[in-house]
């Protein structure tokens, strides 16, 4: 994972809005072949959407070609209230944008199906190849859109319960009236955003301090969601300095030396060539295979909907679940090496009547009779 | 995946980079407006459900994007009198039509045309030209009545102004009203058709005025208190009775007195009970710029900006024959004022309404928002319009002004840019 560390909040979030668009720029999306953008809600984002919405207000950049998937939104509240992420990504974003209203996905919180909407995004996701980039924040307890703490790393979009301290955090929205924030959510899962191409965090401020240092210096952890971010081959956490505050001062000196380091050499660690393009091929989206043997035992996540990784990505499925091998039975002294033993080769039994092994032949022969099989008694 | 390029025209134009009167303060941000259904477009619900992509986006570079101004009295304008009759009433509707065109090109979007005290003859004849015409919903047209304004004949003759007192009369009973105005002017006609009359003036004092107040705003007609001697409590009865509006407050009434408040004293009133919308003329002539901030500060929810122009605004100086009540006069127009020929008497105005507000807001030191609401969303309130005129809340007319503002010292002057009615561009000024 990148972790780029910039003084502020407006140089993070210009860094963030930067990169967007220069992706997006680069892949030089088409109606047919569109850059496919994943984008979060909360406060974190706000000051990239308003760079993005300036930058498109300049002429820097357009949104015409680009879908858009949205990452949660609260179950049962109105769309159109004020605190909905619909509402949300309209006044911030999309109302200043060039971005068509069919090619924005938002869940729907009120869907008559819950369930039946969840399945509907990830095919929608897949339909449209996959996500190319997904933008993210961060709550203060790590979580990776609604992804709450003990969230499964496997999960999909799905309905979720929200933490305590999610509720309260976000009461801030809801005039810190507690009772007024729902108590439930959709939310895309820690799986769907492992599988875009691309992931950026984008985390701000000395409350998610502790969260990015879970993250970024503790191992991959349910209890951390955006920790799954270390699995990912092409992430990158984009963060203020107030928000390395829990980190290790040896921490924030490498991921500071390595992009000096980049950039003094003059190159940047960027993504395969074909990602940043993305390819023009016809689009098919690959199924989900299980291989029942070859799959590793240590998940690994990997893009899969990609239409593009099917060339570049050393993977390009992502096993559902792991299959542990059939087991081979083979001789104990097979496995050690000490020859002798290993020729000294158990006979294999012998079955024998018990009665033949008495002397007296008397005994031999009286026969006990054989127990009938049981195939004879049931024919 | 990603939808067709080609999206059908929906008529939806998105005002963008604007500065929106919204709540008593301008806020940046955008408006959508529909030209096929004349309203303003809750955007957002748009988007979502509908999938609407504005087919055009209107940058105002940072001015002010404003409802279209409400005028609730106007005798005329550009050489059209609405207390005219002529021999070819035909032609009286094509005058209307060609003063609706370039009325709106002042900004005023709709407005209460206002016939003077005259004759039931003028009355019977007139009114049904001037009836609403808001629900053929036609741009072209200009600017939209919102039904006529009759101030007199009931009237104060001690408060006259120019009215002509030959014709002023008393009203005992109601049908003493649908003799003079026309019973189908002054009733609802229980078709679709709109009844002609929103508003009458009267002097509540006389007859049995107050009696009869009921009467008239039973049948959805506003009664305004004015060109009257009221003393404090007959206006206090007349409010009771159900007056929601004082009609050029100060003028042709009893001055505020300390011991005798008169019709003034009404806006006195407890924040809790009901006190009247009121006219005010902030032409420089009518009131003194003083005078104009206490009416403002006496009650700022009701307080309307009105310029009871006459027909020669539009036209330059000089002198103008009248026919008043079937007497011949002569009015004299000098710049903004207007007086009855070889007299001192106030003959209406020749202001703008934008320039009462530019007026209102360099002497008072209001501020813009609070000058537009007094010719938006208080006399919509006043006409019981709210939310349909007056505003830039979603499923509202799409009755717009775009005004840039011009700061010189304390002054400020507001200017028309461009007009829109029901979503459609009908003005824009060549500078």
């Amino acid at each position: 994972m990148r972790l780029i560390i910039r003084d502020n909040v407006e140089a993070a979030s210009r860094y963030v809005a930067n990169y967007i668009i220069d992706r997006v720029n680069h892949f030089r999306p088409t109606p047919e072949h569109p850059f496919v953008l994943g984008l979060p809600t909360g406060s974190s984002p706000m000051g990239v959407y308003k760079i993005l919405v300036q930058k498109y207000k300049a002429g820097e950049v357009s949104f015409r070609n680009v879908v858009t998937f949205n990452m949660d939104e609260y179950i049962g509240l109105p769309r159109d209230q004020e605190q909905s992420y619909h509402t949300f990504m309209w006044k911030n974003f999309f109302s200043h944008v060039d971005v068509l209203p069919s090619n924005v996905h938002i869940l729907n919180g009120n869907a008559p199906n819950l369930e039946a909407e969840c399945i509907e995004y990830e095919q929608a996701i897949k339909a449209a190849g996959g996500i190319d980039l997904f933008l993210a924040g961060i709550g203060e307890d790590g979580h990776i859109a609604f992804n709450e703490p003990g969230s499964s790393l496997a999960s999909r979009t799905r309905v979720k319960t929200l933490a305590y301290d999610t509720i309260v955090a976000n009461s801030r929205f809801f005039d810190d009236d507690i009772e007024r924030v729902p108590r439930m959510a959709l939310t895309v899962g820690v799986q769907t955003v492992l599988e875009a191409r691309e992931v950026i965090a984008i985390v701000l401020g000395p409350r998610k301090a502790l969260a990015l240092q879970r993250c970024v210096e503790e191992p991959v952890n349910h209890m951390w969601t955006l920790s799954s971010l270390q699995m990912h081959p092409h992430a990158m956490t984009v963060c203020d300095e107030n928000a390395t505050g829990e980190l290790r001062v040896k921490t924030v000196k490498y991921f500071k030396s390595i992009e000096k380091v980049a950039r003094e050499a003059g190159f940047k660690q960027i993504l395969p060539s074909k990602m940043r393009t993305g390819m023009v091929a016809p689009l098919t989206p690959p199924e989900t295979v299980i291989h029942e043997s070859d799959s590793p035992t240590i998940l690994q996540p990997q893009p899969t909907t990609s239409r593009m990784l099917l060339h570049t990505a050393p993977a390009n499925e992502y096993p559902v679940r792991s299959t542990s091998p059939d087991p081979v039975f083979d001789r104990m002294a097979s496995r050690i090496d000490d020859l002798a033993i290993n020729r000294a080769i158990t006979p294999e039994p012998v079955f024998d009547r018990m009665a033949s092994r008495i002397d007296e032949p008397g005994l031999t022969r009286r026969l006990t009779p054989q127990p009938p099989m049981a195939t004879e008694i049931t024919s | 995946m990603p939808s067709a390029v080609d999206i059908p025209r929906n008529g939806v134009t998105k005002f963008t980079n604007c500065r929106l009167l919204r709540a008593g303060s301008l806020v940046e941000g955008d408006l959508w407006v529909s030209s096929f259904t004349g309203k303003i477009i809750r955007s957002q619900e748009a988007f979502y459900d509908e999938y609407i992509v504005p087919d055009e986006v209107v940058n105002l570079g940072g001015r002010i994007l404003a409802p279209g101004l409400i005028e609730c009295q106007l005798n005329g304008a550009f050489g059209f009198n609405f207390s005219t009759l002529m021999g070819d009433m035909s032609q009286y509707g094509k005058e209307l039509r060609d003063l609706n065109r370039k009325l709106i090109q002042t900004g005023v979007t709709s407005y209460v045309p206002t016939v003077t005290s005259q004759t039931r003859e003028l009355y019977h004849k007139v009114l049904p030209f001037l009836g609403p015409s808001g629900h053929k919903q036609s741009a072209e047209d200009g600017a939209e009545s919102l039904g006529a304004h009759i101030e007199g004949p009931f009237l104060d003759p001690a408060r006259h102004g120019v009215h002509n007192i030959n014709v002023f009369r008393e009203a005992k009973t109601w049908e003493d009203l649908e003799e003079c105005y026309g019973a189908e002017n002054i009733n609802p006609a229980g078709n679709s058709e709109p009844m002609p009359v929103k508003m009458i003036t009267a002097a509540p004092e006389l007859g049995n005025m107050t009696k009869l107040i009921p009467e008239i705003t039973s049948r959805g007609i506003i009664y305004s208190i004015g060109h009257s001697g009221a003393t404090y409590e007959d206006a206090s009865a007349a409010v009771g009775a159900g007056a929601t509006m004082i009609t050029h407050l100060f003028n042709a009434m009893n001055p505020l007195h300390h011991r005798n408040p008169g019709i003034f004293g009404v806006l006195g009133l407890k924040e809790s009970q009901p006190r009247p919308y009121y006219g005010v003329i902030s032409d420089g002539i009518h009131l003194h710029p003083t005078t104009v901030k206490i009416a403002y500060n006496a009650h700022p929810d009701g307080f309307i900006l009105v310029t009871d122009a006459m027909h020669m605004v539009g036209l330059p100086d000089g002198s103008y024959t009248w026919t008043n009540g079937g007497k011949t006069m002569n009015l004299v127009k000098r710049g903004t004022q207007l007086l009855l020929e070889g007299s001192n008497t106030l003959a209406g105005s020749t202001i703008t309404l934008i320039e009462c507000v530019s007026n209102f807001i360099s002497w008072t030191g209001a501020s813009i928002p609070e000058g537009l609401k007094a010719v938006t969303a208080t006399p919509a309130a006043m006409l019981g319009l709210q939310g349909v005129k007056g505003t830039l809340d979603g499923d509202a007319d799409a009755d717009l002004v775009v005004l840039s503002a011009e700061k010189d010292g304390a002054a400020v002057k507001l200017v028309v840019d461009e007009v829109w009615k029901f979503g459609a561009r009908v003005f824009k000024s060549n500078t």
